[in-house]
């Protein structure tokens, strides 16, 4: 799913400084899984802003909403009246979330309550991990499932740099050598002769190199 | 103890406190500004409903009396209020509020004291702070001057 985290509360503040009204919108998507935007998040960003506003000795009308999606059209068309009520909307879903609000209410300021910070998995209850670069060119057939290109910091193909110590990235020490695990899990396959397959040089042009990436489907098209 | 000292309200779970604050109060044992807020259980409590207490109810300093954390009734659930508390001192942080102006008290279960004395730990914090927003500390940072 795609992570995101809160932005910190001063550089919200400081987004919808002379703000009378706005609209919280959340989204019951990936952030609502990540904990960064869903209804509970919403619920604490609203008492939030309402403090600091308390505390500026200033007023703010406030209103909230959650979304199915805010990545879909038709989860956003309730809205298309609605938004012209507000002086902007605060949106709590990913990047996506927030340009696609944008386009669809050419009329409304829309601003981002999160940083939108990588495709991860949920380890447990409150950490996640990044496992994809979303970079459109997979791999995985040939590294035991485990990316190279997300969960190696200078992405590299053809096994590890001269800076892996003890199966630990030079990086970050905390961090697991990405190879290092390649190495093992393929060992544990039988398919250790992976590692001497050289892959050629990277073509980054669906990694979004080429601009802003699109898809799409004849079949699925209305 | 100064009427401009600001109000503390206690969210006390039922198994921390058995009694409700009008009796303690007209005991003189609990101080006029604190209100307490039963629930079933701390675990219960959200972040949102921490700061709506400072947001919306007038609360100048908030605590959670729960359970002793390895003994709570409902097992995690006054250890999940505590993680709760540390988030929201975050946010007030951020806010530019003294995270002091909120805690977490596992107290032992049915015994009123110990609440008590955590009530009684709140006003003193906020005699040294003075309340949110005072005109002592107008600049809007809400730390007293």
């Amino acid at each position: 799913m795609i992570i995101a985290e809160r932005k910190p509360m001063p550089e919200i503040m400081e987004m919808i400084s002379g703000i009378k009204k706005l609209l919280i919108l959340g989204c019951r998507g990936c952030v609502a899984v990540c904990s960064a935007g869903g209804d509970k998040e919403v619920n604490i960003m609203v008492e939030a802003i309402t403090l600091g506003k308390r505390l500026k000795g200033e007023t703010i009308e406030i209103d909230q909403d959650v979304l199915v999606r805010q990545c879909d059209p038709e989860y956003l068309e309730p809205l298309k009246e609605k938004v012209k009520e507000y002086d902007a909307i605060l949106s709590m879903a990913c990047g996506v979330g927030v340009n696609f609000l944008a386009e669809q209410y050419t009329d409304t300021l829309v601003l981002p309550a999160l940083n939108t910070t990588f495709y991860g998995a949920n380890l447990s209850s409150g950490e996640w991990k990044e496992m994809c670069a979303g970079c459109g060119a997979c791999v995985l057939h040939l590294t035991g499932g485990l990316c190279p290109v997300a969960r190696c910091a200078k992405h590299l193909s053809n096994g590890p740099c001269g800076g892996s110590v003890n199966g630990r990235c030079e990086v970050d020490p905390n961090t697991p050598c990405v190879w290092q695990l390649i190495y093992d899990r393929l060992n544990k396959l039988n398919l250790a002769e992976n590692m001497r397959k050289i892959m050629p040089i990277r073509d980054w042009t669906p990694s979004g190199e080429g601009g802003p990436r699109r898809r799409v489907r004849e079949d699925l098209l209305p | 103890m100064s009427n401009k000292t600001g109000k503390v309200i206690g969210f006390c779970c039922n198994y921390t406190i058995q009694v409700t604050e009008e009796p303690l109060k007209e005991a003189g044992i609990l101080p006029e500004q604190v209100e307490f807020k039963k629930l079933s259980c701390t675990g219960k409590l959200e972040v949102a409903s921490l700061l709506a207490a400072f947001s919306r109810q007038g609360a100048d300093a908030v605590f959670v009396a729960g359970c002793p954390e390895e003994e709570c009734h409902n097992f995690s659930g006054s250890r999940r209020a505590s993680k709760r508390v540390k988030y929201t001192k975050e946010i007030l942080s951020e806010l530019g509020i003294e995270p002091e102006r909120i805690e977490m008290f596992f107290v032992p279960r049915q015994e009123t004291e110990p609440v008590v004395k955590a009530a009684k730990e709140m006003l003193a914090r906020l005699e040294k702070l003075g309340p949110i927003g005072h005109k002592d500390n107008e600049d809007g940072s809400g730390k007293a001057a």
